[in-house]
């Protein structure tokens, strides 16, 4: 129970600092680098919630992929000059409150499922999601694939330089 | 721990994203925001397989399912991000008006 407790809270705490350095810094260098701080804290949190497979996922496409690639394109876009400029705009009392309101009723959602404990021990989850994957889902497992040459195609077309 | 919890993580995350979401002028921290904001869905997902359907894996493959889906979103956003700063060298959101007319 109290190493449940640690590894929680501590996963969360690099999520949620990490996060929080994502939408304060000026530097977009820097947001990025902490953006990657941030997947791996959620990463930790897939463990601790027993979801192998999903860990392993997240830290290779999410911190090795995702993370990687939105610093290679900081490094081509913006000027020197982009670290005096503001890198908000007005409107964060607005946000501010349409935050609110939506925490408020986002930790009233919590609330109710409070008394939920801890179940069952994990188990493995490789194997099932396989057979998931290959079963019931194959259609989404095969479209996805569809999605991800689609992708593919639209970011070469997009970056090219020739392009409309 | 309790599901509440985990939901709150969740919760935050999304909120945090949210935040940067509407207030960041560079183009790449908003698509930096976004992708926060799946990982608070992406949570929510695991926990509730988790804690309400503990022998299942439905909820981790619709995780996956996101993670794939982000990543092509995020290549395709960075891919016009580029197009764009090639067209008007800037990266900042109030002065994307190449649609306007």
């Amino acid at each position: 129970m109290i190493v449940d407790a640690i590894a929680f809270y501590s996963m969360a705490a690099v999520a949620v600092t990490g996060a929080v350095l994502v939408v304060t810094l000026r530097n977009a260098v820097h947001s990025a680098l902490a953006l990657g701080l941030s997947l791996a804290g959620v990463a930790g949190i897939f463990a601790a919630l027993g979801a192998d497979f999903l860990f392993a996922a997240q830290l290779l496409i999410y911190v090795g992929a995702i993370a990687v690639l939105i610093v290679f394109v900081l490094m081509l876009l913006g000027r020197a000059s982009d670290l005096r400029l503001r890198q908000v705009n007005q409107q964060w009392a607005a946000a501010l409150l349409i935050c609110a309101i939506t925490g408020v009723g986002l930790f009233h959602l919590a609330k109710l499922f409070g008394g939920i404990g801890a179940a069952a021990a994990s188990r493995p989850t490789t194997r099932p999601l396989g057979l998931l994957m290959l079963g019931d889902y194959v259609l989404c497992f095969e479209l996805v694939s569809l999605v991800l040459l689609a992708a593919l195609l639209g970011a070469i077309f997009f970056s090219h330089k020739d392009a409309p | 721990m309790s599901l509440g919890h985990y939901l709150a993580l969740g919760g935050l995350l999304f909120l945090i994203g949210i935040f940067g979401a509407l207030t960041r002028r560079n183009i790449v921290g908003i698509l930096m925001s976004i992708e926060l904001m799946f990982n608070a869905a992406n949570i929510n997902l695991a926990a509730f397989n988790h804690f309400l359907h503990p022998g299942g894996v439905a909820g981790m493959a619709t995780a996956l399912f996101i993670i794939t889906v982000a990543a092509a979103e995020v290549v395709v956003g960075l891919a016009l991000v580029l197009a764009i700063y090639r067209n008007s060298a800037t990266v900042y959101v109030e002065d994307f008006d190449l649609l306007k007319g």
